[in-house]
C-alpha cells in the first residue's frame, strides 16, 4: 500500500535514484581477453606498416584500410586497459597486492602503455603491452595457484603468450 | 531532512532490490556519525549516485570505506574512500518493492 503511494508519486514526479552499481559478483575473470585485444593492437600496427608501403596513398582503398586498422587499433588498446581495469578494481585484493607488491606499477604501467599505443603506430609499444599484459596475467594465474605455460599464439602475429594449464 | 530515493542495478541484492525505495536521512551529523554496516547514498565522481554499505567510518580523515553487500562484490579500492561532503544521506527506512 505504502509503496503503491510512493510509486505513484514516483510516477509523477519521479525521485532521484541510486545505483547499487552493476556488480554482480559472477566471479569470471580471465587475463585472456586483454591478451588477445594487446595481440590485435600489434597486428593492426603491422597490416598499418605494410600499407603505408603503397604508392598511391591518394586512393580510397588505402584511406578506407588505413582508417579502419587505425580505429581497431584504438578500440582494442582500449578493451584491453578496461579488461585489467575490471581485474583490478574487482577481484585483486588486499592480499594478492602484498604477496605481488609490483602489482599497482604493472597496471599502472599497462594503462600507459595502452595510451602509448592509441597515441602512436610503434610496433614496439606494442610489443611492449603485450609482455606488460602477459606478466600481469602470470600473477593472475599465480594467484589462483594455477600454473602457467608460455607459447606462441597460433595466429599472427604471433607472440609469446601466457596461458593457464587446466 | 529526508529524501526518497529510488534503487537501480542488482548489487545490493538480496536485501535492496532494483524498484525499491529509500528514505534517507540527510542531516550531516548524522552522516559522520555513521556505523560499519548502516547503508548510505552517496555521489561518486566516476558512478554517480549509489547506494552501499559502510565497512569503516574514518574521521581523521573524514572518510568511508563502503562495500556492496555481496562478500564477493565490487572492491571499496575501485570506489575509493568516500568524503563525507560526498555522502547524500543515511538510509533510515527500505521500502520494497512488492513480488
Amino acid at each position: 500500500m505504502f509503496y503503491k503511494l510512493i510509486q505513484t508519486i514516483d510516477h509523477f514526479r519521479p525521485f532521484p535514484k541510486a545505483q547499487a552499481h552493476c556488480d554482480v559478483p559472477c566471479g569470471i575473470y580471465d587475463p585472456i581477453t586483454a591478451q588477445i585485444n594487446a595481440l590485435t593492437v600489434v597486428r593492426m600496427m603491422d597490416l598499418m606498416a605494410n600499407l603505408a608501403d603503397v604508392d598511391d596513398k591518394s586512393k580510397v582503398e588505402f584511406q578506407n584500410s588505413m582508417s579502419r586498422y587505425i580505429a581497431v587499433k584504438e578500440d582494442h588498446a582500449e578493451k584491453a586497459k578496461h579488461e585489467i581495469r575490471v581485474i583490478w578494481g574487482d577481484f585483486i585484493k588486499d592480499a594478492h597486492v602484498e604477496k605481488y607488491p609490483e602489482l599497482p606499477g604493472l597496471v599502472h604501467k599497462i594503462m600507459q602503455l595502452g595510451s602509448n599505443c592509441r597515441q602512436t603506430a610503434t610496433r614496439e609499444n606494442g610489443l611492449a603491452f603485450v609482455e606488460a599484459i602477459n606478466q600481469f596475467a602470470e600473477i593472475f594465474w599465480s594467484l589462483k595457484d594455477i600454473k602457467i605455460k608460455k607459447a606462441k599464439a597460433p595466429y599472427a602475429p604471433g607472440l609469446e603468450m601466457v596461458y593457464p594449464v587446466l | 531532512m529526508l529524501k526518497i530515493i529510488k534503487v537501480t542495478g542488482n548489487s545490493l541484492s538480496p536485501f535492496f532490490l532494483p524498484g525499491d525505495y529509500v528514505i534517507v536521512r540527510t542531516n550531516r551529523s548524522i552522516t559522520q556519525a555513521v556505523k560499519p554496516g548502516a547503508t548510505v547514498v552517496f555521489e561518486h565522481p566516476k558512478y554517480g549516485q549509489l547506494i552501499k554499505r559502510v565497512l569503516t567510518n574514518n574521521p581523521a580523515s573524514k572518510t568511508l570505506n563502503v562495500i556492496g553487500i555481496h562478500e564477493n562484490s565490487i572492491s571499496s579500492h575501485k570506489l575509493g574512500p568516500i568524503p563525507y561532503s560526498d555522502i547524500l544521506g543515511k538510509v533510515i527506512l527500505h521500502i520494497k518493492k512488492p513480488r
